[in-house]
């Protein structure tokens, strides 16, 4: 195959549409179609509370209202449970309110004027009740006050609890020379994507069933999950994902919470309900990043060396499972990137009265991550090591082994000790143990911190696979039908630049149909940094088979074998001999004349996994590597910290189209700065207290500097030309590279982010009274 | 309800509406005109900008009958997808747009901003956009592409002149 696209900064196919706002996304669709009713629904004052009673009366006989639901009048067949993992969470809650996003009626009424001033006239009487907010506590406390009798928990407070358990670490820790035992704190945090929730479902009259529109990460996953809630064939539903406005992994979950609302509605209608939410409803009823509090001990010897991890991870689930494999990551990860011999690495999820913890970008790996990265430079510190030096000795190389046992493979691309080198030269590192390179003697002090990572690409759970399917048409133009969603991150560009290669034809003959049920095969979501890798083998294989089929024809053709013959430029030609050529949409009308099918299923499927007992295993088949090196400035006397460079050196294996890679890497870094130093959930008796962006701060173009962006390239030989993921891995390690380069600055380690000024201020003032 | 009257992208226009409409759903639900976002709808994220009379404006803090008379520039104004306005150029050019849906409202300030100060450093820039809002792409190539717009619109202008 030769790779014209492949590697290149094409244009992405949606470019001209967004920037002209000619791009509809669902809330525009809506706009554009008048025969839609509208949605509002009732959410309680209360993050935990009872139902007395509901009285939809007054509600029923407002203006323009056409429907008013509560639980008890949802479609009979209808579970009232759903969930992107298990279902477990209720379209209208039945008689407790367990988070301040269950949902307790809703209105469809013709214009959305009317359904808002209907739903303010539906009267609940509720007992509230204690809200429950520290999992430490709560994961000792059984029966769960939170859920009665969970469907998949039942009583327990623990949601899930995963265990690594590779050797004994009892002798390491005695033996050790340095033992360092530390809690970390990260927070909840929103993914703020621009566009709110929102979603149109239509029934369908003629075959049953219905339609949705709606940004989604994981049509097929809708898919399924709706026809189970709703008690329909799975071959009822049909999904499209709509070009979404971010997604960042929330948008799994929290379309749901729009989709079933509005579903509920249309059945019962019979008529099209578009649902969108306001920002305050996104902020107080969607998933979040899930706060996490880690206990890690570490013990070492005095060069260094790593001897044992003994991990104990409390996870905040908030009040329902939705994406719930937390704690395998969370014990998983828990050792990053470094060889360990022994480790006990344990993680729970709790469920609390807070919003659901669901996927966001990293899906718990940023958490571990903090905390392990953390433990480095303590130990740094304690041997008197530089951090670099110290990263540089443990990181596994081929052969070695991470902590659950895995071996790492060279053929997988280990690119990260180069990407520790990059970073550390771009940023300057060996400046950074000179004394007098910083006048740090005024109020505002500078540091530089560094700190790496490991991600697996893809969900690490088999089967994870991917199909695809190519049609060749007539005319020598191709659709390429696959299931993953377009977010922003660019899958438009890639599947044409893969499939535009892999058949040897121009870009403008390839169509990509994306997201459609109707149009696609099962794939797997558009999650976990798996499309390029996963979707990307899955189309190289349909494509041969049709390279394969049409070159088999254009033997006759041309007289030659077909190992002689190549497609480029949408000719088939004789290799060598590009003057003995025909158009490829030639031999495509001869090969459909021929009755040669013009249609190819393509699929990829990684290597098979499988748990030990003791939870040792190899469950990611390719890394993505990384290395994140800031330089920031600390006021001490305002407590603001100012992130005045941010680089990321990263192993993608292969940059299909370096632009969007650079891309993900610069949007992920300031994700990553939010996430650090501002982005924070304030929760009172269950109740958010900062719901808007006024409250929640992210970062503008004002609080981030230029991301400096470093491809580093060690292809696995597992990816589409080496291709490994970048979607996620770039926010992973800037908690840890920031935290470190604010002990560069100040001599303080915090363990806890975000770093505000309110948190930065009480370290300075702590170590001013230790002083 | 009243009359307002206004230019829109151009046009006069009039509509009857409510006191309280803001802006942006006349904008939307009235005129169709979908390529204005609502990321808020409380003046926090910039989604929604338009140009009122030239200056970058939230339309979702904006009542509509405060723009009687006045002229009012949506995305829809500014360039078509087979003539682009040199800032919209610029941004797919640099490949600066990720899910897109902040990418109006990062384009009409943007152009507001070029109007008032043709040649802005990298601060006036970063400072100008502070108000929108983008989750996606850490801004950086969104501030790469409006300098390269302001270069390129300078050095047309230059030509013009000549
Ligand atoms: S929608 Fe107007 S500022 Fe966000
Ligand atoms: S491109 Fe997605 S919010 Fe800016």
């Amino acid at each position: 195959m030769k790779e014209k696209y492949i590697g290149q900064r094409v244009t992405r196919p949606d470019a001209l549409a967004k920037v002209t706002g000619q791009a509809q996304f669902a809330a525009d669709i809506a706009v554009h179609r008048d025969d839609l009713l509208h949605a509002k629904a009732l959410y309680p004052p209360y993050g935990h509370a009872r139902i007395l009673s509901i009285d939809t009366s007054e509600a029923e006989h407002m203006p323009g209202v056409v429907c008013v639901m509560t639980a008890k009048d949802l479609p009979a067949g209808c579970t009232n449970k759903y969930g992107a993992d298990e279902p477990d969470k209720p379209i209208f809650a039945e008689n407790k309110i367990v988070y301040e996003g269950d949902a307790v009626a809703a209105v469809a009424a013709e214009t959305l004027a009317q359904a808002e001033a209907a739903a303010a006239k539906i009267r609940v009487t509720y007992e509230s009740l204690p809200a429950y907010e520290d999992p430490r506590e709560l994961r000792e406390t059984y029966p769960s006050p939170i859920h009665e009798n969970h469907p998949i928990s039942g009583q327990s407070p623990v949601s899930l609890s995963a265990t690594v358990r590779n050797g004994d670490p009892g002798p390491a820790f005695e033996q050790a020379d340095v033992v360092l035992d530390h809690w970390y704190r990260t927070p909840m945090a929103d993914h703020a994507y621009l566009e709110p929730d929102v979603c149109i479902v239509e029934p369908d009259p003629v075959q049953g069933g219905f339609t949705i529109w709606s940004p989604q990460h994981a049509v097929q996953n809708a898919k399924q999950d709706m026809a189970k809630l709703f008690g329909l064939p799975q071959s009822k539903v049909r999904v499209i994902g709509t070009l979404a406005g971010g997604g960042f992994g929330g948008k799994e979950d929290s379309t749901y919470d729009v989709s079933t609302v509005a579903a509920a509605l249309a059945m019962k209608t019979g008529k099209p309900v578009s649902f969108e939410f306001t920002r305050d409803e996104v902020f107080r009823n969607t998933g979040k990043r899930h706060a996490e509090q880690i206990h890690h001990r570490l013990a070492a010897d005095k060069e260094g060396n790593i001897l044992a991890i003994d991990v104990d991870a409390v996870i905040d689930k908030g009040a329902y499972r939705s994406v719930d494999i937390l704690p395998y990551r969370g014990s998983y990860y828990a050792g990053g990137p470094y060889k360990i011999p022994v480790s006990h690495a344990k993680a729970e999820s709790v469920f609390t009265n807070h919003p659901y913890g669901c996927a966001f970008r990293g899906l718990g790996v940023p958490q571990a991550t903090f905390a392990m990265e953390g433990q480095m430079d303590y130990l740094a510190a304690e041997l008197g090591m530089d951090p670099l030096q110290l990263r540089l000795k443990n990181i596994a190389r081929a052969g070695d082994r991470l902590h659950m046992g895995q071996v790492m493979l060279e053929e997988r691309g280990l690119g990260l000790e180069e990407c520790l080198l990059k970073a550390a030269d771009a940023i300057g590192w060996k400046d950074r143990a000179k004394t007098g390179y910083y006048d740090n003697r005024g109020t505002v002090k500078r540091g530089k911190g560094i700190a790496c990572f490991l991600y697996g690409i893809g969900t690490g759970s088999s089967p994870d696979g991917a199909h695809c399917l190519v049609q060749a048409q007539r005319d020598g133009s191709f659709n390429v039908q696959v299931s993953q969603s377009e977010l922003g991150q660019g899958l438009l560009a890639a599947m044409s630049q893969i499939a535009a290669d892999a058949l040897g034809v121009t870009l403008d003959k390839i169509q990509v149909d994306y997201a459609d049920t109707a149009a696609s095969l099962l794939a797997g979501p558009t999650t976990s940094s798996r499309s390029t890798m996963y979707v990307g083998n899955a189309l190289l294989s349909a494509c041969k088979i049709l390279t394969d089929r049409f070159l088999g024809y254009a033997e006759g053709v041309l007289r030659v074998g077909k190992s002689n013959l190549a497609i480029e430029d949408n000719m088939v030609m004789v290799k060598g001999k590009p003057e003995t050529a025909v158009p490829l949409a030639e031999i495509v009308e001869g090969a459909y004349t021929a009755q040669i099918p013009l249609a190819a299923i393509g699929s990829w499927y990684p290597p098979r996994v499988f748990f030990n007992e003791d939870m040792t295993n190899d469950q990611m088949h390719t890394y993505t590597f990384g290395a994140c090196a800031v330089e920031i400035a600390v006021d001490t006397e305002t407590g603001i910290i100012a992130v005045e460079r941010c680089l990321l050196a990263a192993d993608v294996g292969k940059a299909i189209n370096p632009d969007t890679v650079e891309g993900q890497m610069q949007g992920g870094l300031t994700q990553g700065i939010g996430w650090s130093v501002m982005e924070e959930i304030f929760m009172e008796n269950g109740r958010m207290k900062n719901h808007s962006y006024h409250d929640y701060l992210i970062p503008t173009a004002m609080d981030v500097p230029d991301m400096e962006t470093i491809i580093v390239e060690h292809p696995s030989d597992l990816g589409p030309c080496g291709a490994k993921g970048i979607g996620e891995p770039p926010l992973v390690a800037t908690a840890p590279a920031i935290r470190s380069a604010f002990w560069d600055a100040t001599g303080i380690f915090i363990d806890e982010i975000p770093l505000t000024p309110v948190r930065v201020m009480k370290a300075l003032k702590r170590k001013d009274c230790a002083e | 309800m009243a009359i307002v009257s206004f230019i829109l992208n151009g046009k006069p226009v009039s509509c009857d509406v409510p006191a309280e409409e803001t802006l942006v759903d006349t904008i939307r639900r009235r005129f169709k005109l979908t390529g204005t976002k609502k990321g808020c709808g409380t003046g926090d994220c910039g989604a929604c900008t338009v140009l009122l009379d030239g200056d970058a404006v939230r339309s979702c803090t904006l009542l509509t009958g405060m723009v009687h008379g006045r002229s009012v520039t949506t995305i829809e104004g500014v360039g078509t997808m087979d003539r682009l306005h040199p800032v919209q150029q610029a941004f797919v050019d640099v490949n600066a747009i990720q899910c897109g849906y902040c990418i109006p409202g990062m384009v009409l300030t943007a152009i507001a901003l070029l109007n008032r100060n043709p040649d802005p450093d990298e601060a006036e820039i970063r400072e100008a956009i502070s108000g929108n809002l983008c989750r996606c792409t850490g801004y950086q190539k969104i501030v790469e592409a409006i300098s390269l717009a302001a270069k390129r619109m300078r050095e047309a202008g230059e030509e013009a002149a000549r």
